[in-house]
């Protein structure tokens, strides 16, 4: 047993860490959030020079093959900054589908992911399916031998910068993941902001029409790719969340240290010192349900799926409590939107509605408990 | 990283589970751990017996005083196991306790005079820490200690001490000098319950149970070659106690076998909030496991994990007793009947499932667990000091 991570790991941690304290501070990220596109092509094309955007793939396609425990280095740092940019929809979810598809070019995208000159996007959710993501009204059909794409998706992260879309679809009744590139007739895009200040976008596909060579997956082989998919990415924003709950319990007590009322810091009041050793406790515990689950999905662990659920239980109270506590003891200044506390907060709110909420994982996981 | 114990660490596990299921093994105390009856004081001599015979009593012990020599991964594998399989807990207060100090500070003679009986499990011993007056404070401790000749004299009283009633030997905390810093004056002794002027009083807990004690010292006559280490330094040894490496402190093992129990036990009332309540406790116990895991990982690398290990406790003690508020809400009215340490007042069946009563019994008995070894409102001082800084 051995919990210590590698030097090479350490060495991208404190690289992640030294980028965001020079070029994500509060001030930054705002300029970021309130531009056009919503991220910053020059931090894309900086990611891309660190090789972080090569970080999960294989080395027979450009990558460095690393495994989990590198993504969650990168996302606890990328959490801790609240860092924007589009990482998880571009590298970490259509990657990981690219990769394991039989896509017949999937080098030269990958590639081109790499090189950060191409972003795309996964396009699964829809208005009224919920976390119900193969129960999708999406689908193909034929006409004149003719093969089209109609449907909504809805909530796709960076919808409006992505080149190009992995759409979950029913094809011949079955699940299928297809290419389609954001240009092509018939789609139509809407893009809008999110709670927390990022973009997402819906995609409406009116006849779209759809080459074979673009279904990359389907039947069950689509789904466990989306499922191998879906795992990872929860992963990755629980490691976000998890370097976001450290920075509100560290921003949260050098506050407390700082602001004085009735002539002293207010951290000498032990209710806020036990409200923040909860934050720190709950953010200790939420890193051991990460480095467990982490652990796991790199070894292929059967029981990797019930402590993905787990996971993001815990990141979902932990997130709530730790976030609402670090307003609480900013008092007036947490629920000023020129603080950076309130923003952890939204990220905490946004994360926690993604690929499943608590709810839907305390389900989950007991259905997993009864296998 | 890497997540998975070694080859060797694994076949220790094989050989600690061969060793609980081997013919050696007392009979009567295994068919209790398997239907779940309390154990007697024989049941937890004889299990404490058991291990001195596989020589696995000083487990947490250097090899030159008589111990394992085991190193923390198969330190915590042993609890492990002990736990999974509901033997009854290994009484920390010899071993676990005045052990460890004796061997640290005590004299060659102390050594030569204690350990053995510890070992062997030919001495019990219970802890005089707690006063009537002192609690969290504990340094503010009044019983007196006073120098005459050969001998101290012993004033005062201890209380909480728990199974003081069965105990020969008891290790005090008392006070030798009356000094400015009040950890200062504080001496480290060991005494012999059967001294003329030591009374044992019961206290009776709101579980109906006699677990502790308060414990009277009238002008008892304590020889002086049972001081530990030199006088005023008692403070010192206590906190080297305290912080003495506790595995099994969050008592993971015993909640596992615990819930799954419940589970079977109520798997068919189908009760979706119990169901939800279950599961966000195994979520909850999940994270606290692999908490202990990172813990042992830092330790046996040769790291001092200290106020990090407060987590364990504090969150140790809360799933531990939620888990008692779960048997209770499962068995609804049926916890009603009063069944005392000696059962029920009347010989009737008492309605209901079999577990209803003793859940009520445990549930009153654990909020102990909060409380004590340093409450958790003390554990969280003590995390807000050593790692936020406030």
């Amino acid at each position: 047993m051995n919990l210590n991570y590698s030097d090479e790991q350490n060495m991208l941690r404190e690289q992640v860490l030294k980028f965001c304290e020079t070029n994500y501070d509060f001030i930054d990220r705002e300029k970021i959030l309130e531009s056009d596109i919503g991220f910053s092509k020059d931090n894309w094309q900086q990611f891309a020079e660190l090789g972080w955007l090569a970080v999960p793939f294989k080395e027979e396609n450009g990558g460095f093959n690393f495994g989990p425990v590198e993504l969650t280095v990168l996302f606890e740092e990328f959490g801790k900054a609240l860092v924007v940019e589009p990482y998880l929809s571009s590298v970490v979810m259509s990657g990981t589908i690219i990769e394991n598809s039989n896509h017949k070019n999937k080098s030269s995208i990958i590639e081109k992911i790499i090189s950060g000159e191409h972003q795309m996007s996964v396009a699964y959710a829809e208005p009224n399916i919920g976390y119900k993501f193969f129960d999708c009204y999406a689908s193909t059909s034929v006409s004149n031998n003719i093969l089209s794409l109609n449907g909504t998706k809805s909530l796709v992260l960076n919808a409006g910068n992505a080149n190009q879309f992995i759409v979950l679809a029913k094809h011949e009744g079955l699940s299928a993941l297809i290419m389609v590139d954001a240009e092509v007739d018939g789609l139509s895009i809407q893009s809008f902001k999110t709670i927390d200040g990022q973009t997402c976008g819906e995609l409406t596909f009116e006849n779209v029409l759809i080459d074979t060579d673009s279904i990359i997956a389907s039947g069950d082989d689509a789904e466990a790719i989306f499922n191998k998919m879906m795992d990872l990415a929860i992963l990755c924003i629980s490691a976000e969340a998890v370097g976001a709950m450290n920075a509100s319990y560290v921003k949260t007590v050098q506050y407390t240290k700082e602001r004085e009322q009735f002539s002293q810091p207010i951290s000498n009041f032990q209710v806020l010192q036990h409200r923040m050793v909860d934050m720190f406790i709950e953010t200790e515990l939420t890193k051991s349900l990460l480095i467990k689950a982490t652990l796991q999905l790199d070894s292929n662990d059967p029981d990797a799926k019930s402590t993905i659920s787990a996971l993001k239980v815990q990141v979902g109270k932990a997130g709530r409590l730790i976030g609402q506590n670090a307003v609480q003891l900013h008092g007036g200044m947490g629920v000023s939107n020129e603080m950076s506390i309130g923003h952890y907060l939204k990220r905490f709110t946004a994360i926690d509605s993604m690929f499943g909420n608590t709810s839907h994982h305390i389900n989950k996981y007991q259905a997993k408990q009864k296998e | 990283m890497d997540i998975s114990f070694s080859e060797q660490d694994l076949q220790f596990q094989e050989e600690i589970r061969a060793g609980l299921n081997g013919a050696e093994y007392p009979a009567h105390v295994k068919e209790k751990q398997e239907k779940g009856i309390n154990f007697s004081k024989e049941d937890v001599i004889d299990f404490h017996k058991f291990l001195s015979s596989k020589g696995w009593m000083g487990y947490n012990w250097p090899v030159e005083y008589g111990g394992t020599g085991w190193s923390p991964v198969q330190i915590y594998l042993f609890l492990n196991e002990l736990a999974l399989a509901q033997c009854p807990t290994i009484l920390p207060f010899g071993v676990g306790m005045v052990g460890p100090v004796i061997y640290t500070f005590g004299t060659q003679e102390q050594k030569d005079r204690f350990l053995p009986d510890i070992l062997n499990f030919d001495t019990w011993w219970c802890q005089g820490y707690s006063e009537p007056g002192s609690g969290s404070d504990l340094a503010s401790l009044k019983t007196k200690a006073v120098l005459e000749g050969d001998h101290y004299v012993v004033n005062g009283s201890k209380t909480w001490t728990t199974l003081a009633q069965n105990a020969d030997w008891i290790f005090c905390l008392v006070r030798t000098e009356t000094t400015q810093k009040k950890q200062e004056g504080i001496s480290f002794l060991l005494i012999d319950m059967n001294t003329p002027g030591i009374e044992v009083k019961p206290i009776i807990t709101i579980d109906g149970d006699h677990e502790v004690n308060s414990v009277f010292f009238t002008d008892v006559k304590v020889p002086a070659d049972q001081l530990i280490g030199e006088e005023g330094k008692g403070w010192t040894y206590a906190k080297f106690l305290l912080a003495h490496e506790r595995f099994g402190i969050a008592g993971v093992p015993v909640v596992k076998v615990q819930i799954d129990r419940l589970k079977n036990l109520t798997a068919e009332y189908d009760d979706a909030d119990l169901n939800k309540k279950i599961a966000e406790l195994e979520i909850d116990l999940e994270a606290l496991e692999f908490t202990e895991l990172r813990t042992l990982a830092a330790i046996a690398e040769g790291g001092h994990p200290g106020a990090e290990s407060s987590i364990l406790k504090i969150r140790g003690t809360e799933i531990q007793q939620r888990l008692t508020e779960l048997y209770v809400e499962a068995a609804g009215q049926y916890i009603l009947p009063y069944e005392g340490p000696d059962g029920f007042e009347s010989n009737r069946t008492p309605s209901g499932p079999e577990y209803a009563s003793s859940s009520v019994a445990q549930y009153l008995n654990y909020r102990k667990t909060s409380i004590y070894g340093g409450s958790n409102e003390i554990q969280k001082n003590i995390i807000a000091k050593a790692i936020l800084g406030v």
